[in-house]
């Protein structure tokens, strides 16, 4: 009775020193994998981009990734911008998706200045008609975003091109001069 | 473009040594100390730390002195290697158990190191003295070597002694 307690003693002893043993041999493996990862990052022309469209604000920079545009709105009056920017699918075989994200907007919510506009609308389109928007509209000094519309992602067919339809709106009551800034990222599904 | 072995390996292969050293004192428990297989997994442990504190710092420390503090590490264990065995050897006088400890442990874990040791001089382009390293490998090889000749032959000693007496 007495060896089986001897036994049972050690074989609990060595299993609970094979199990950390191999709990450190795998981190420190881990560990040393995470040094000899060795990334690769080529530069290459993004597959959807944007470009030049005819209703493009003036003053606005368009490069392929990257876009400023320099739109006005007028008070009481709804201005549109019917297509102030193209997306393009350049890839020449296959689909991609996106979406429009919103990340940043000035003036912040809860100061007197949001109310210098109604709504802000990036409506994207394609040769068949709507297909989603974005749309920042002002509710008591705070912007309002439709909830969802940011999760979703649109497919856009192999070399095809949509475009953003940009509608501004300001209340009769609006200061000239008050400047909005919007950060939307268009997140591209590789 | 051959993949190159990074100097943290052979902190790698101390961990592993030290964690297979753990693991045999404790299944031969009876003739060690009974805290010896935990001293061994903290030395594993501590090796471990050394990894974490190595890739944190890795542009900090340079290729070189990475390399020296990751080989010392195996060098503490392959000295434990070779203490173990001599401790058998000599305070324990279990020569069969050496015998079986040099030619399992002791002897491939020297060609294992050896082997590394010499493919990470050839294929790393950093400028380290690697006459130094050789030389301490050559002495090693050759501690080693007199050392299995004693196990195997333990009158061999004893043989030398009396013929130094006699001059």
């Amino acid at each position: 009775m007495e060896l089986k307690r001897i036994v049972l003693k050690k074989e609990m002893k060595f299993l609970g020193l094979l199990l950390t043993s191999l709990l450190i041999a795998s981190a420190s493996a881990a560990v040393y994998y995470s040094l000899t990862m060795q990334p690769r990052v080529t530069v290459s022309a993004p597959l959807i981009k944007f470009s030049q469209a005819p209703d493009n604000p003036t003053g606005s920079t368009v490069y392929d990734a990257w876009v400023r545009l320099n739109a006005t709105s007028y008070p009481n009056a709804t201005l549109t911008y019917e297509k102030a920017l193209y997306i393009n699918n350049t890839d020449g075989s296959s689909a991609h998706s996106f979406r429009l994200k919103h990340v940043s907007i000035t003036p912040a919510n809860g100061t007197s200045d949001v109310g210098n506009w109604t709504s802000i609308k990036f409506l994207v389109y394609n040769s068949s008609g709507y297909v989603f928007s974005l749309n920042y509209t002002v509710t008591s000094n705070a912007w309002y975003l439709e909830p969802g519309v940011e999760t979703n992602y649109y497919s856009i067919p192999a070399s095809t091109g949509w475009w953003i339809r940009l509608e501004t709106l300001s209340p009769a009551t609006a200061t000239t001069g008050k400047v909005c800034d919007i950060q939307i990222s268009v997140d591209v599904q590789q | 473009m051959p993949s190159e072995i990074l100097p943290e390996f052979f902190a790698l292969l101390g961990i592993d040594l030290f964690l297979l050293l753990s693991l045999l004192t404790c299944l031969l428990d009876e003739r060690f100390p009974k805290a010896l297989p935990y001293v061994f997994q903290a030395a594993a442990l501590m090796g471990f730390g050394h990894l974490l504190i190595s890739r944190e710092f890795m542009v900090l420390f340079g290729e070189y002195m990475r390399f020296w503090y990751s080989f010392f590490y195996l060098i503490v264990a392959l000295i434990n290697i070779v203490t173990v065995n001599i401790y058998i050897a000599t305070a324990k006088r279990m020569w069969l158990l050496a015998k079986a400890w040099a030619g399992t442990v002791t002897f491939p874990t020297f060609v294992v190191t050896v082997f590394f040791v010499s493919n990470y001089g050839f294929t790393a382009s950093i400028e380290f003295p690697l006459l130094l390293l050789q030389v301490s490998l050559v002495v090693s090889t050759i501690v080693l070597g007199v050392s299995t000749l004693i196990f195997l032959s333990p009158d061999i000693l004893n043989k030398f002694r009396r013929n130094k007496e006699v001059n």
